[in-house]
């Protein structure tokens, strides 16, 4: 019957250490401690007043019990932090306790000391002069108070007050722009095959003055993306406009870029693009990822967050098992787009786990649905593309040295690889071989004799990693034919080798990686005499 | 039905409730009509109905507590479906009623029921009488009605309710029809009807026609029969300046043999003008007089011609000096009216970290005080703020000699006085006329007082028992009054440790309180939901104004001394004639607590302050003039004008206070998060 169940009353009876409460005195006491909290609550909401405040705070209750001569209650002071809130122990219905953190010790002497509270002061302001605002930081912004809306407008001059209503700025657009926009949306939407509409794209391309248009067009991007993802023509022309846009060079595209992009990423990442089997959508992501990674080329210096946020959409998707396998593709795709490095960063890292995910995709046995497994080959050979790409430009960095005659760029290139998965084989820090520097020529004996040591050893993993014999033999031969020019090199560059090795360690391990990843799939992406040498 | 059966029904009612006294006389009645057997015969054919609801109603009263749930529910369903011309007045009739079936259910120790009642009717009465409610929602058991002050004065009095005739007979009809005996009991016990002939009354006088006590009004109506002396004091500087001005002959002062005479404007007051006669007569033609020659030299002035009083305390003498600089500013006093709105400074305090309960501007605006729960009080200097930030650009620009001892003097960069000494929250601080002194009240249940010219403690006032909500210095300096949790309000001056008078009578604190312009009166404010007039050289009461529906915040009194303006925690305000008692408008608009009234310098502005971040601004000579020149009843429908609302950014508005030259003075603390 009242608000505090005679259960409250015995337990609070029992943790003052009164066992016996007959159940009868309980029933008659709830009633009267529902009135006294009231009393209490009554009294402290006084208190509160009279702080001028409307959120009842503990100190108010306190304060109240004071004015009743009770001792106020401990420890509950309500920081203004977090408020202390009753947890339910677990396993009771009906047993609470207040969350108190254990604090140790240490933290407590060891934490710096908090910032000292700013002090309180006084800051004066004109709110009204002569009965107006002035429209100063001080005071509230009127605008937000008083909407300039048409039906306001008679009101406020009846009552005779100066209100100053500005219009909102209309932009102009000429009549030509105006045709024009409505000529290139009307092919964007119906006609997107014909050879106009690539006239169109090559106009927008080129044309100048088309810059007042940029954010009709954006608006209208922005707009048909969201509402025809099933249409799949219209993305396809959709992206190309984008594309045109940015090509144009009399346009400044920058502002409006953060509209644009996520209609972009959309076409790239989404669950589904076209509606019908026939759709190309593989071709519409690839597109979207060339797109993509041109704005990041161009406008990363600007916005210099904009390729990190790209990423970690992308990473996001690529990496969220939960999506659609044709997300994970478009996330490759663009990952792959933004340049070799990032997929060396981003997608090697991750390479194993997903390709674990990705083999029961791709087998007849265990993956019946022939679309499916169509599409994770898909995403299979966008992976490996993508991998190789970025080792192939890991690969291509090397050759760098000052004024190579046109042969030797590949025996260096073979010195190192090669120098490389020995280091490999031996389990042999780069810093030992950095050290031994000093020395070239032993060192390269040295090297070569080790070559010669090891390479049944090589050869014996190679053969493990599937590779065919063939190529082996023959990539062997044809090192130790190079070795001798290898050995001049080597004695007139010490210092770039000496940055090529550190490199090389890494590219050596990746291209291992990769290899034990793909298998020889990924031998195309890796320059012959490379390969060869790293068989 | 047999006779005598009547009257064992009764005889046993009277037992079971114990009325020997009335058993006795029945019996002899009894014995001493037995011999007219003639007589009895007629009566009782008469009566078989009576006797029958005689012999239910004792029945029922012993058992049945569903009763009242039941009964309640179907006068209420009944009232709903009644017509409309006359729904709102028999709806009236629901909330005591209501009220009552639930003290007597508690009475009667029938707590389930009393609370099933409760909670299936209580949203009828939410929106009119919440407050109420929520306090007899903790009512639950019979000694707490003892103890509750609400509960008690409700049962003790009656409600007045207007009520037009034909719905009193259709209340009547009803009760007799249905044979509700518990609600018919209900109504003749506790509402006293006021029936008139003709038409029911429109909707909107709701709020006056009921809640007011039976029995208590007559107590309020009977002290509000007193008079009192609104007028202003004789000699003030206002009125030397006037002198001065027009060399008006001093016509308002009057002789002054009895003071009686000289005040009373008597078009409002019609009960009065039987008992004062000539000196009456005779004061209202000087008024006429003056009135004349003013209106003469400033037209636009609202300054009506107040009368004038003679002080009742010993007032204290004016230096020179500040007297000359009072003068001048009466001077430069702009005037503002509904065309002319006044400028307002606000003062942000920041950084309070929740910690200020009170803020407090002097009258020129040059200080400003701060009452804070960490129980100090914090003195700003507006003049020297705007300084120390010329010092700090100047330090850089010419770097050589002054700037250095200037800071070094400044006693650690701090902005503010600090004055240390209370040992509880202050809750209250108000300076004194000239500036010169600090009063601030504090939780402990002391009163200090502060000198801003030694920053220095001088005196602590102990009287109080419990914490001291506000203080507040007399117009003239000297005295000051107190208010008190301790449901006291006590007049104090400044040389004498012990307080000269106690106003004692407020049923639940005393919140706030405002001196009256001509110092004689206080006007206290209380959680009671009543303003009362104390009359401070006798200490009576002389008004209770009744109509706040929740706890009363603030006061402000009109300069001419004729109107006070009262606003409560729900953002009402209201402005009520002094001399009626009467409310003549409520200014409906805040919608938190209005924190803070203050009224423009001549009286024709009355600027709020609320815990909804505006600062209000309402006409007041617009409803006065409609007031006068009507002079009839319906004033009270007026509404007073809200000229302006000016909102801040997030500050609540703690203080307002009008500069002797009328430019409003703001204060508030910003709040990210309220």
């Amino acid at each position: 019957m009242s608000i505090v169940p005679k259960e409250t009353i015995e337990v609070t009876a029992q943790s003052i250490g009164i066992n016996n409460l007959s159940p009868d005195a309980a029933l008659a006491l709830a009633p009267d401690v529902e009135y006294r909290l009231r009393e209490i609550m009554q009294e402290a909401i006084k208190c509160m007043r009279h702080s001028k405040r409307n959120l009842l705070t503990t100190e108010d209750v306190d304060s109240a019990l004071r004015l009743r001569n009770v001792e106020p209650i401990y420890g509950f002071a309500s920081g203004s932090g977090d408020p202390l809130r009753f947890r339910r122990a677990l396993g009771h219905r009906d047993l609470f306790y207040v969350d108190d953190k254990d604090v140790d010790f240490k933290d407590v002497i060891e934490a710096p000391l908090p910032k000292a509270p700013l002090d309180c002061s006084v800051v004066c302001h004109w709110l009204a002069i002569e009965g107006v605002q002035p429209a100063i930081p001080e005071n509230a912004p009127v605008e937000v108070i008083r909407a300039p809306s048409e039906t306001k407008l008679p009101e406020q001059k009846e009552d005779g007050l100066p209100v100053d209503i500005r219009l909102p700025v209309k932009h102009v657009l000429s009549r030509e722009l105006q045709l024009y926009f409505d000529k290139i949306t009307e092919l964007v939407v119906s006609r997107s095959d014909s050879v106009l509409f690539k006239e169109a794209l090559a106009s927008l391309a080129t044309d100048s003055g088309l810059h007042p248009l940029v954010p009709y067009f954006t608006c209208f991007i922005a707009d048909e993306v969201s509402h025809g993802l099933s249409n799949f023509p219209l993305l396809f022309a959709l992206m190309r406009l984008v594309w045109s846009l940015l090509q144009n060079p009399h346009i400044h595209i920058e502002p409006y870029l953060h509209q644009l992009m996520p209609s972009v990423v959309t076409c790239l990442v989404a669950k589904r693009l076209g509606n019908r089997l026939a759709d190309n959508h593989w071709e519409l992501r690839d597109f979207t990822a060339t797109v993509v990674a041109s704005i990041c080329k161009r406008f990363s210096h600007v916005y210099n967050n904009l390729q990190t946020r790209l990423t970690k959409t992308l990473l996001h998707a690529f990496l969220d098992p939960k999506r659609a396998i044709t997300q994970h593709y478009g996330a490759i795709q663009g990952l792959a787009a933004l340049g070799p490095n990032v997929v060396r960063l981003l997608v090697v890292p991750n390479l194993e786990t997903y390709l674990r995910l990705l083999e029961p995709e791709m087998l007849l046995e265990k993956q019946k649905n022939e679309m499916k497994r169509h599409e994770a080959w898909r995403v299979y050979g966008a992976l490996l593309s993508a991998a190789g790409q970025s080792i192939y430009d890991r690969l291509k960095m090397f050759p760098s040295m000052p004024s190579p005659p046109a042969s030797t760029v590949w025996k260096t290139n073979f010195r190192i690889i090669h120098s490389c998965s020995a280091n490999l084989l031996e389990e042999q820090p780069p810093a030992e071989k950095i050290g031994n520097d000093g020395a070239l020529v032993p060192l390269s004996n040295n090297s070569s004799d080790m070559e010669t040591d090891k390479d049944p050893a090589a050869l014996g993993d190679s053969s493990a990693g599937r590779s065919s014999p063939k190529d082996i033999r023959e990539s062997h031969s044809e090192r130790r034919q190079k070795r001798d020019q290898l050995e001049k090199r080597i004695l007139r560059t010490p210092a770039l080798l000496n940055q090529a090795w550190k490199d090389d360690l890494d590219s050596g391990r990746l291209l291992l990686l990769l290899f034990e990843l793909f298998g020889e799939s990924i031998f195309p992406f890796i320059p012959s005499p490379e390969m060869a040498f790293f068989l | 039905m047999d006779e005598e059966e009547i009257e064992k029904a009764v005889m046993t009612y009277l037992k079971k409730k114990g009325f020997k006294q009335t058993e006795l006389a029945f019996q002899e009645e009894q014995q001493r009509q037995h011999p007219k057997t003639a007589l009895h015969s007629t009566n009782s054919h008469v009566d078989p109905e009576i006797a029958c609801q005689i012999l239910s109603f004792s029945s029922e009263l012993e058992s049945n507590p569903a009763q009242y749930h039941e009964g309640y529910g179907k006068l209420r369903s009944w009232a709903y479906s009644s017509l409309d011309l006359y729904k709102h007045e028999l709806l009236r009739v629901l909330y005591p009623v209501f009220v009552h079936c639930f003290m007597d259910l508690i009475a009667k120790g029938h707590i389930q029921e009393a609370r099933t009642l409760f909670n299936s009717f209580r949203e009828d009465h939410e929106m009119m009488h919440a407050r109420d409610l929520q306090k007899l929602e903790g009512v639950l058991s019979p000694s707490h009605l003892e103890e509750m002050e609400f509960a008690h004065s409700l049962r003790q009095s009656k409600f007045n309710i207007k009520i037009c005739q034909y719905s009193y007979d259709l209340l009547l009809q009803y009760l007799h029809k249905t044979q509700s005996v518990v609600m018919l009991g209900l109504i003749n016990e506790h509402i006293n009807f006021q029936v008139s002939p003709g038409q029911p009354t429109s909707i909107s006088d709701d709020a006056e026609v009921v809640t007011l006590m039976g029995s208590g009004q007559d107590a309020v109506n009977l002290i509000n029969q007193k008079e009192i002396h609104w007028g202003l004091l004789e000699d003030s500087l206002e009125e030397r300046l006037e002198k001065a001005g027009a060399l008006v002959p001093d016509s308002a002062k009057v002789d002054g043999e009895a003071r009686e005479g000289e005040v009373e404007e008597n078009k409002k007051r019609p009960y009065e003008g039987g008992k004062q006669g000539a000196s009456l007569k005779k004061s209202k033609k000087d008024k006429v007089a003056t009135a004349t020659g003013k209106a003469s030299r400033v037209e636009t002035s609202t300054v009506s011609v107040a009368p004038r009083v003679k002080p009742e305390l010993t007032l204290p003498s004016i230096p020179a000096e500040v007297e000359h600089s009072i003068l001048e500013d009466l001077r430069n006093r702009v005037q503002l009216s509904s065309a002319a709105l006044p400028s307002i400074s606000f003062y942000t305090f920041i950084n309070t970290h929740n910690g200020l309960n009170c803020a407090s501007i002097s009258q020129d605006g040059s200080l400003v005080a701060g009452g804070f729960s960490d129980s100090s009080l914090k003195v700003w200097d507006m003049a020297k703020l705007g300084q120390q930030t010329g010092y700090a650009t100047s330090q850089i620009v010419e770097d050589s000699y002054p700037s250095d001892s200037l800071l070094g003097a400044n006693s650690g960069r701090k902005s503010y006085t600090l004055f240390q000494g209370h040992s509880g929250p202050v809750y209250s601080a108000t300076f004194s006329p000239f500036g010169d002194y600090i009063l601030s009240s504090s939780s402990d249940s002391t009163i200090r007082l502060w000198s801003t010219n030694l920053n220095t403690n001088l005196v602590c006032y102990k009287g109080h028992n419990y914490p001291v909500w506000d203080v507040q210095f007399s117009p003239v300096g000297h005295y000051f009054a107190s208010s008190s949790h301790d449901r006291t309000a006590r007049i104090w001056s400044m040389d004498r440790m012990q307080p000269l008078r106690i106003m004692a009578g407020h049923l639940s604190d005393v919140d706030c309180l405002q001196w009256h312009a001509n110092c004689n009166y206080i006007a206290t404010g209380s959680s009671d939901k009543t303003v009362r007039l104390w009359d401070v050289q006798s200490g009576e009461c002389v008004r209770i104004f009744i109509g706040h529906r929740s706890m009363i915040l603030s006061l402000a009194m009109s300069p001419d001394g004729r109107y006070m303006a009262s606003g409560d925690e729900d953002g009402t305000v209201m402005m009520w004639e002094l001399a009626s008692g009467r409310c003549i408008s409520p200014l409906v608009g805040h919608t938190s607590c209005v924190w803070t009234l203050a009224f423009s310098c001549e009286g024709s502005l009355l600027a709020s302050g609320s815990a909804d971040c505006t600062v209000k601004l309402w006409d007041v000579t617009a409803s006065t003039k409609l007031l006068k020149t009507e002079d009839n009843k319906t004033g009270s429908i007026n509404r007073l004008r809200s000229l302006k609302t000016l909102p801040t950014k997030s500050t609540p508005v703690y203080s307002l206070q009008f500069s002797r030259r009328n430019l409003l003075f703001a204060a508030g603390v910003l709040s990210k998060n309220t």
